[in-house]
């Protein structure tokens, strides 16, 4: 992709550089805010429950006196590395299974999709729970856990996008050329399907930052005293109608996040023209 | 044809045996048993580590995995789910409110959320790149992005405590009619709604426009038949096709896909029910439950399978010829 | 308005040890009874426009859910029901009531022989079951067969009780396996209902008991409905309907706010100074609470096993910042590093926070740069264990220790604290709450005849020598000389910091302005509703 149609598909629409903007601030945030926030993240820097505004505290403190400024700025962190590291391990992974299986074929390929069939069918949840009961709250059990959620969606959708490639000209050339199979698939098949690969990665990383945020809400996800917006909307709940602002700050956030997600995909998805990605399997 | 059918039911069944196999290993690897968490601290201070043995005989914990699920397994065979370890409860009896609880709001919500969908789908795919698709695209894309849990909170919020129309939380019996239970999963349902309606009305706007795009619909437009027959007789059914598995996949996954919505209502569901079993290590009922959302999730595929068959396009575009 | 009962014990606790013996103190509990229904007798005719009024349904949630809790099966049973409270549908021998004594429920009177491991117990004669029959001392045996059999028992009673018979038409007595000088607490445990005689392992199941309330209907692990006992034997009931309602993981603020429920059984210390500003609520806070413990896992390799870091660990924690930040000043105690609570007059406070102390043990074990713990694993028993282990952990960073916690989901957790397959004591973390009771009840949970499960003690000269102070302790009839040997146990275990106690909470209940006659009580699973009544 040269460097033109890179900035092409980051301004495709008003949407798209809505989306591109919000993924950007926040990703700058998640990965520099910590070098300007003011406090450390678990210190108990003041009273509990100061409102916004108050002098020194200028997004308040939460239930036990913690910098809120600070815990906003840092609570994205480890959803947002959870979530990308995850859905990155689910799309690498299921997207060279699913290539493979397209160019392989025959039983390997039946007996895949037969694995996601279930995997499809086992209720999302029930895995999570075992996982996390079993194996506790750590960081990476959970990526580990949403690895496992979202590979078997993409490795459907990429291997159907293999197979409208393994039946062109350039493959069956290769394959001529005496080339093996890991060679064609690595090669010749994935560079051909990243752009698929690339849209399911952003789609999937945004509901992904859904997923562990109510994972957190469920008592399920990232584990406290870490701060994590998730987690903050559950720990503000409690106090909603005293200190409103403990829920609507992290949940704004989160919500902004996904947002931006969302509008960039789509417009990153037209640009690609795989409009009909997410439809079709 | 028939082949194809019998083939896929038959597929359909293996993969439900797979699973169950699947969800016990699963359950296999987790340390502990629903005896280590029967017991409380104070049990455990009077008890030598030979009374929890003998207990642990006692409840069948200490038989082999292999003898256990066979023993499950050819009940399930013939409906029989099995009892719960600890008190011997038929583990029907535990899971069957709550499946009912389940299945009744999931079809209050897909009977909301397809018809909203559908006409968000069309609006947007009629009317894309204008404004209103715009428009409505992005209030579904934000209605998405908001997490279920704050959309929940909030709306107790606004329409139980302030304004009170509804009740902030659901204190219906597990047995409750079907009418009781309607008249308070309203709330829950709109959550859920605008959380997933996004998704969607996406799928099917992009297949609204597929169809529309087509041949037979520029054929029927040549043809001067007026704009709302294309767009309901032709491009509509057209276009839902190429969703109908994603929907079925949305509506199978609804039964315990809705955790975080009973957690905040107290909505006496089937994914509570699910997690709790998971807590306490009843083994029967989490695979009682997970082969039930799996029978629904295949079931629905099948449904939406033989719903193509009857809807393909090209048959009906045939038919008008 | 049990004050003359509790100066009476008090008086006679200070006269001298020689004079006092073990029936004299019985009988005081029973003039305690008597001049606590001479007291309330009084009340309720000086004040009219107190009176108590008839009708009317309350609704509480937030409760305390049973663990042991299953199914509509076995939902009635004193072991199994939904809550803990059992009070509602049951009577138990003995109760304590909100000040921390022990007052009679069917018992009136209870006495034990000078060795302390024979009992004998007085019962009311005028108890009716919900179905109509009298209760008798044959139904006290029978419950109590149940209460110590082996497979279907309570742990308590097992432990302790050997034999129970009948003596009289009003009289049983019980012999123990061991003396037990405060028996009559552990008559009063939540699980030792009464119930009318029936084969074991039908016992219970039914929900007869003989408290103020019957059970009208049930819906399994989400609520109870309960309807007026009208034959009940003591003070009301005034309601018609009492309700408890537990969603799981719901805000039962929520509710409360939007008028479903009158009463929040259990409430989260960080919500009160905005609940006693909601109009027409009253709070009610105890004298104390469940307090939150940390096990220090002793295995080999864990920095645990030297005294030294133990007792750094809890020379740094500031409990004083817990109790401020947590609860506000007003809802949370601080632990002396024992089971006891300060409403136990035998409880002893520890040391206060010395960080230099605690640098310098560090530094004498090794840790002269700071030391960072293994992860202290914790389940959400109660809403501000996260706040409280927060803190606790910014605390200790002070004295160069790296404290890192993680929540588990709460059931699953059990195995992270309990590690014996191959039967040894290794424990990869953690901390568990604590009901408040008496010493003696306190004090045994440290007591473990055997050194495994819970993590306490690893083989040390101090675990058996506590264990031998608490046998004789359960010997002595004598309560100041039992407080004495009570004093050296928490020396013990102050000096060898086996576990860790951080802070307690003080159980608070929030309710409706229109409730009446309902008090916060320390013991969770001892608040009784048959007091109460609406406006």
């Amino acid at each position: 992709m040269s460097n033109k149609s890179v900035l092409d598909v980051l301004t495709h629409s008003p949407g798209t550089s809505i989306g591109v903007f919000l993924v950007a601030i926040h990703l700058l945030s998640a990965l520099f805010g910590f070098l300007f926030v003011p406090y450390g993240p678990t210190e108990l820097a003041g009273v509990s429950l100061l409102a916004p505004g108050s002098p020194g505290f200028s997004l308040g403190t939460d239930v036990i006196g913690r910098d809120y400024l600070t815990r906003l700025v840092l609570g994205g962190r480890t959803s947002i590395f959870v979530a990308m590291l995850g859905v990155m391990i689910a799309v690498v992974s299921g997207g060279l299974i699913g290539v493979s299986a397209a160019y392989i074929g025959g039983f390997y390929d039946d007996v895949i999709m037969r694995l996601v069939d279930i995997k499809l069918s086992i209720p999302g949840i029930l895995f999570v729970a075992l996982c996390v009961v079993g194996f506790g709250r750590s960081i990476p059990v959970l990526t580990i856990v949403i690895a496992i959620n979202y590979m078997p969606g993409a490795l459907r959708i990429i291997r159907s996008q293999a197979m409208t490639q393994v039946p062109l000209d350039y493959v069956k050339s290769a394959r001529l050329r005496g080339d093996s199979k890991l060679s064609v698939i690595v090669r010749e098949l994935c560079p051909n399907v990243l752009e698929v690969v690339v849209v399911e990665f952003a789609i999937r990383t945004s509901s992904a930052i859904l997923a562990v945020s109510a994972l957190s809400f469920l008592g399920l996800g990232i584990s406290p005293p870490t701060p994590d917006w998730g987690l903050m909307v559950y720990e503000g709940i409690q106090q909603i109608y005293f200190a409103p602002w403990l829920v609507l700050f992290p949940a704004f956030l989160i919500s902004t996040l996904v947002i931006g997600l969302n509008f960039a995909t789509d417009g990153l998805a037209n640009a690609l023209g795989l409009d009909a990605a997410r439809g079709l399997d | 044809m028939l082949i194809a059918i019998l083939r896929r039911v038959g597929l359909s069944l293996i993969i439900i045996c797979l699973v169950a196999v699947l969800v016990f290993l699963a359950t296999e690897v987790l340390p502990g048993d629903a005896l280590d968490v029967f017991l409380t601290s104070d049990d455990l201070m009077t008890m030598e580590a030979e009374d929890i043995e003998a207990l642990r005989h006692e409840y069948g914990l200490d038989k082999p995995a292999v003898e256990r699920f066979w023993q499950w397994f050819s009940g399930v065979v013939v409906g029989d789910f099995g009892v719960t370890f600890i008190d011997k409860t038929p583990v029907s009896d535990v899971i069957w409110d709550p499946l009912l609880n389940s299945l009744l709001l999931a079809t209050v919500i897909t009977l909301i959320a397809i018809p909203v969908a559908l006409a968000i789908g069309i609006l947007t795919g009629y009317y894309r790149g204008r404004k209103a698709d715009s428009m409505v695209s992005s209030l579904a894309i934000i209605g998405y992005s908001i997490p279920d849990f704050v959309i929940g909170t909030l709306l107790i919020m606004f329409f139980a405590v302030w304004i009170p129309i509804f009740p902030a939380l659901i204190l219906v019996f597990a047995d409750a009619s079907v009418l009781e239970l309607l008249k308070v999963s309203l709330m829950p349902a709109v959550t859920v709604i605008i959380g997933h309606v996004a998704h969607l009305s996406r799928l099917l706007r992009v297949g609204f426009i597929e169809a529309m795009n087509c041949e037979f619909v520029e054929r029927a437009r040549l043809s001067g038949i007026p704009e709302k027959r294309i767009v309901f007789r032709h491009a509509l059914p057209a276009s839902v096709i190429p969703s109908l598995n994603s929907m079925a996949l949305f509506i199978g996954n609804l039964l315990s896909g809705l955790i975080v919505i009973e957690k905040v209502f107290g909505y006496p569901g089937l994914g509570l029910q699910l997690l709790e079993a998971v807590d306490k290590r009843e083994v029967h009922v989490v695979q009682a439950v997970t082969f039930l959302g799996a029978v629904l999730v295949i079931g629905m595929n099948l449904l939406a399978d033989l719903a193509i068959i009857i809807l393909d396009p090209r048959v009906r575009s045939h038919k008008h010829e | 308005m049990y004050s003359e009962k509790k100066n009476f014990e008090k008086n006679q606790i200070n006269q001298p040890a020689s004079g006092i013996t073990r029936r004299n103190f019985a009988i005081g509990a029973g003039a305690g009874f008597v001049s606590l229904s001479l007291s309330n007798l009084l009340f309720s005719s000086l004040s009219m426009a107190a009176q108590p009024k008839k009708g009317g349904k309350l609704v509480y949630a937030g409760s305390y859910l049973n663990s042991k809790h299953k199914s509509l099966k076995n939902a009635k049973h004193p072991y199994y029901g939904i809550e803990i409270r059992t009070r509602n549908t049951y009577n138990a021998l003995t109760w304590v009531d909100e000040e921390l004594n022990v007052v009679p429920e069917i018992a009136t009177d209870w006495e034990s022989n000078q060795g302390q491991d024979v009992w004998e117990v007085t019962i009311r004669e005028d108890v009716k079951f919900h179905d109509g029959r009298p209760l008798t001392v044959e139904d006290v045996i029978a419950s109590y067969n149940l209460h110590k059999d082996k497979k279907l028992g309570t742990s308590f009673v097992k432990k302790l009780v050997d034999k129970i018979e009948k003596v009289s038409t009003n009289k049983v007595r019980f012999f123990l396996k061991s003396p037990s000088s405060e028996f009559a607490w552990n008559l009063a445990e939540y699980r030792q209902a009464i119930m009318p005689a029936a084969p074991l392992d039908e016992m219970g199941f039914l929900g007869i008991g003989s408290g103020p309330y019957k059970f009208a209907k049930i819906d399994v692990g989400r609520r109870v409905i309960y309807e007026a006992n009208e034959d009940y034997w003591g003070k009301g009931p005034y309601l018609d309907t009492l309700e408890c309602v537990n969603l799981p993981g719901t805000n039962p603020l929520n509710g409360y706010l939007s008028g479903q429920f009158d009463v929040l059984a259990a409430v989260d210390p960080s919500l009160i100074n905005q609940l006693s500003a909601t109009p027409n609520t009253k709070i009610d806070i105890a004298k104390a609470g469940d307090q939150i413990m940390m096990v220090l896992p002793k295995y080999e390799g864990s920095p645990f096993m030297d005294k030294r870091v133990r007792q750094a660990l809890t020379l740094a924690l500031d409990r004083e910042a817990i109790i401020r930040i947590v609860f506000g000043g007003k809802t949370g105690w601080a632990s002396n590093d024992t089971h006891m609570a300060p409403f136990n007059e035998d409880f002893l406070a520890k040391e206060p926070r010395n960080i230099p102390k605690a640098k310098q043990l560090l530094a004498e074990a090794g840790f002269e740069n700071g030391i960072t713990l293994p992860t202290f694993y914790y389940a959400p028993y109660v809403p501000e264990i996260t706040r409280v282990l927060s803190v606790a952990a910014e605390s200790v960073k002070e004295a160069g220790i790296t404290m890192k916690i993680e929540e588990r989901p709460m059931a699953g957790y059990r195995k992270w604290r309990v590690e014996n397959k191959e039967k040894t004591t290794k424990h990869r973390f953690a901390m568990g709450p604590v009901g408040p009771r008496n010493p003696a009840m306190n004090l045994f949970r440290m007591a473990r005849p055997t050194y495994n499960e819970s993590g306490y003690w690893h083989p040390s000269a101090e675990g058996d020598r506590y264990i031998e102070l608490y046998e004789k302790a359960m010997r002595t009839g004598d309560p100041i000389a039992r407080r004495n040997i009570y004093h050296d146990m928490q020396r013990i275990l102050q000096n060898d910091v086996p576990a860790i106690f951080l802070t307690g909470r003080r159980e608070t209940i929030a309710f409706r302005s229109n409730v009446h006659g309902l008090k916060a009580h320390s013991q969770h699973w001892s608040l009784r509703f048959n007091e109460v009544w609406k406006s």
